[in-house]
């Protein structure tokens, strides 16, 4: 009786249009006041102490700050300029380039369709400039795109963790190597398409021409060194790594790129000046961007767009907590889990239905959506048959990168549309072998846990935990 | 005039709010490596700011139509059942509003009458000087030790949904004037899309 009321208020409420956050609590404060006898001041007090007593949640905001700065033109187009750099030589190197160009850029921004648009409107127009066919190009990319949110830092991967109390770092860890796997599967799935294809190599440029990108990407690139070193070393947290990097990548940004904000095409040297005075003239610079972005409207603009977002999701957060709550007092998901151990069910067909669940649930609503209602019902189940929280962590992650690129609401989808100025059933063609990968790819994290597991356990047992 | 003025304060507070937080953090991290040390308070106000930021948020949210939500059913419908049903969703949202707008307002009266105090913030001496011995007594604040009081601390519960419940009248006023449909959904796919087109005004993209 408390379930469906809980259950059917909340989908009524996200049918008829109301947001989710308020969907959600909504049907929560509802059902605690129907059959609980909790006052309102305790709820009133839970939802407060939701968005104010979970220090690893403010990673969310700091990140989502990090990647707006980061997700400006400028950078996407040197990884590029890098990964060509590196494997345009290869048969069909300009499309493996491509995707390593996403995993980089995933590797800066925790949103899957900011890395279509930054990468994808580059390089699709590139690759049909060098022969390949647009379908293939944007079929690559529209798949690429969906490692945004795999490999770490991943927003998605902090909202798991906030909805299932597992440790932020452990999923970052965890996220690793399923994202490099996958990016390893396009490229060589690229590479045999090219050889029955025959589609061209680019010149290689020499190692010069490599260390010369390599060095003008490093602005970037040393934010993943700084991100993932200091979260994997265990030298910060989440949090305090997320903090840093966004005020790192206001730097790059603002002073070093000078994409936007005040220095915006002002050259580091001029011709004409001598070193020592380019060198004066920017140590000064250093100071007075930091007090003139206060006021740029550009800076300003990155700023608001990151809170909104932010804001969003963090209220999101804190009415599923209030959600979760429910759930648990009225041991919602421990009924089920019962239920599920009586029928005799093994955990891999356990993870057969999660899979088709989400899958389906990919369908109609937002990565981040999903993951706070499902990860609080499906982890104690998933608990009691055995599987590790972290493993069913990234099935949830890889699921939602498949939602991406199925319609109606597959984010990917559009964006790509947007970029060749095709229809979304062409772009639904054009991406579908590559989505086949990636649902070999959902199999086998799903049947091979060490895939995600292999790299924190590693860590813990170099610490000397086990 | 002044439509703008609040337009750019609200802002302003946010983006001060978010900046605020990202720069503490930070600062904690270069104190404990510079020095081993940090401040005690600066993880309790964080989180605080960080309560602040969200819950004065959620209106301007509103507002520029931040809020995700799920609008397959009600787009499919004609004009007026789609207004129809907004405006259910908005006096939904309302009685959310209401009854958290009571539950706060209970929970603060208790906290602001038994006089409790958050853990480690003060008010730095010249502040708390400036407080007479009756203002103080009104605040509850203790001058021996000026620790804030919570009730302002979590004052913000009650005050973000003030605001949020008046941009929900607004919008249902609009709803029934005709001049709005009903939440308006942020679409990621579209915000992308702007990153497309300023990248298409800026570079050719690599040479092959």
């Amino acid at each position: 009786m408390t379930t469906a009321t809980l259950f059917i208020l909340l989908f009524f409420s996200m049918l008829i249009g109301m947001p989710i956050a308020l969907s959600l609590g909504l049907a929560s404060i509802s059902t605690i006041l129907l059959f609980s006898d909790d006052s309102l001041a305790s709820i009133a007090l839970k939802l407060f102490a939701s968005v104010s007593e979970h220090y690893t949640l403010l990673a969310i905001p700091f990140f989502i700050l990090s990647s707006a700065f980061l997700s400006t033109g400028g950078v996407a187009k040197r990884l590029i300029d890098f990964a060509v750099a590196g494997v345009g030589h290869i048969r069909g190197g300009m499309a493996m380039a491509s995707v390593m160009a996403c995993m980089l850029f995933a590797a800066v921004s925790g949103s899957s369709p900011a890395t279509v648009a930054a990468i994808g409107s580059i390089v699709i127009a590139g690759m049909v400039r060098s022969g390949y066919p647009e379908s293939f190009a944007a079929g690559v990319i529209t798949n690429a795109g969906t490692l945004g949110i795999l490999i770490p830092p991943s927003i998605v991967m902090l909202v798991y963790a906030a909805a299932t109390e597992v440790s932020a770092a452990r999923m970052f860890m965890a996220g690793f190597i399923p994202g490099l796997l996958m990016g390893l599967i396009l490229m060589v799935a690229i590479y045999i398409a090219a050889r029955i294809k025959n589609l061209p190599a680019q010149p290689w440029g020499g190692f010069g021409e490599l260390a010369r990108t390599g060095f003008i990407a490093s602005g970037g690139l040393m934010l993943i060194v700084i991100v993932l070193g200091s979260i994997y070393g265990g030298i910060a947290s989440p949090t305090e790594a997320a903090a840093v990097s966004a005020i790192y990548a206001f730097l790059v940004a603002v002073y070093g790129y000078r994409d936007i904000g005040p220095l915006k095409g002002v050259p580091w040297k001029r011709p004409g000046d001598s070193w020592a005075a380019s060198l004066l003239r920017n140590l000064v610079q250093f100071f007075w961007v930091i007090g003139k972005s206060i006021r740029d409207p550009e800076v300003r603009k990155v700023l608001m767009d990151a809170s909104k977002v932010s804001i969003m999701l963090l209220f999101i957060i804190a009415n599923a907590m209030l959600f979760a709550h429910v759930l648990t007092t009225e041991r919602i998901p421990h009924h089920i889990a019962e239920t599920i151990v009586q029928w005799g069910l093994q955990p891999w067909a356990f993870l057969v239905v999660v899979n088709l669940l989400l899958l389906a649930a990919g369908n109609f609503m937002e990565p981040s959506a999903i993951i706070l209602i499902m990860a609080p019902i499906l982890f104690p189940i998933a608990t009691r048959l055995g599987i590790d929280p972290i493993h069913l962590g990234i099935i949830m992650v890889v699921n939602m990168e498949i939602g991406m690129l199925t319609p109606p609401v597959g984010l990917n989808l559009f964006v790509t549309a947007g970029i060749t100025g095709h229809t979304i059933g062409w772009v639904i063609k054009a991406a579908a072998p590559w989505l086949a990968l990636l649902l070999v790819f959902l199999m086998l994290i799903t049947y091979i846990p060490q895939i995600s597991l292999f790299l924190p356990e590693l860590i813990d047992h170099l610490k000397g935990y086990n | 005039m002044l439509r703008r003025f609040i337009n750019r304060a609200e802002e302003n507070i946010i983006a001060f709010l978010l900046v605020a937080m990202t720069l503490l953090v930070f600062l904690d991290v270069v104190m404990r490596f510079g020095w081993g040390s940090g401040f005690l308070w600066s993880q309790e106000l964080t989180l605080y700011l960080a309560a602040w930021f969200v819950l004065f948020g959620i209106s301007y949210g509103l507002k520029v139509g931040a809020h995700i939500g799920v609008d397959a059913f009600v787009s499919q419908l004609p004009p007026v059942p789609r207004r129809i049903v907004s405006m259910l969703a908005v006096l939904l949202a309302l009685l959310y509003c209401g009854l958290f707008l009571f539950g706060s307002w209970v929970y603060l009266q208790k906290i602001y009458s038994i006089g409790i105090s958050v853990e480690d913030m003060r008010l730095p001496g010249w502040l708390a000087g400036l407080f007479s011995e009756p203002v103080a007594e009104v605040l509850k604040l203790d001058l021996e030790d000026p620790l804030i009081p919570l009730w302002f601390a979590q004052s913000i519960l009650l005050l973000g949904l003030v605001l949020f419940s008046i941009r929900l009248l607004d919008l249902l006023r609009r709803i029934i004037t005709g001049q709005s449909t009903g939440f308006h959904h942020v679409d990621e796919a579209e915000e992308s899309m702007q990153l497309v087109e300023e990248l298409k005004g800026q570079h050719p993209g690599p040479q092959s």
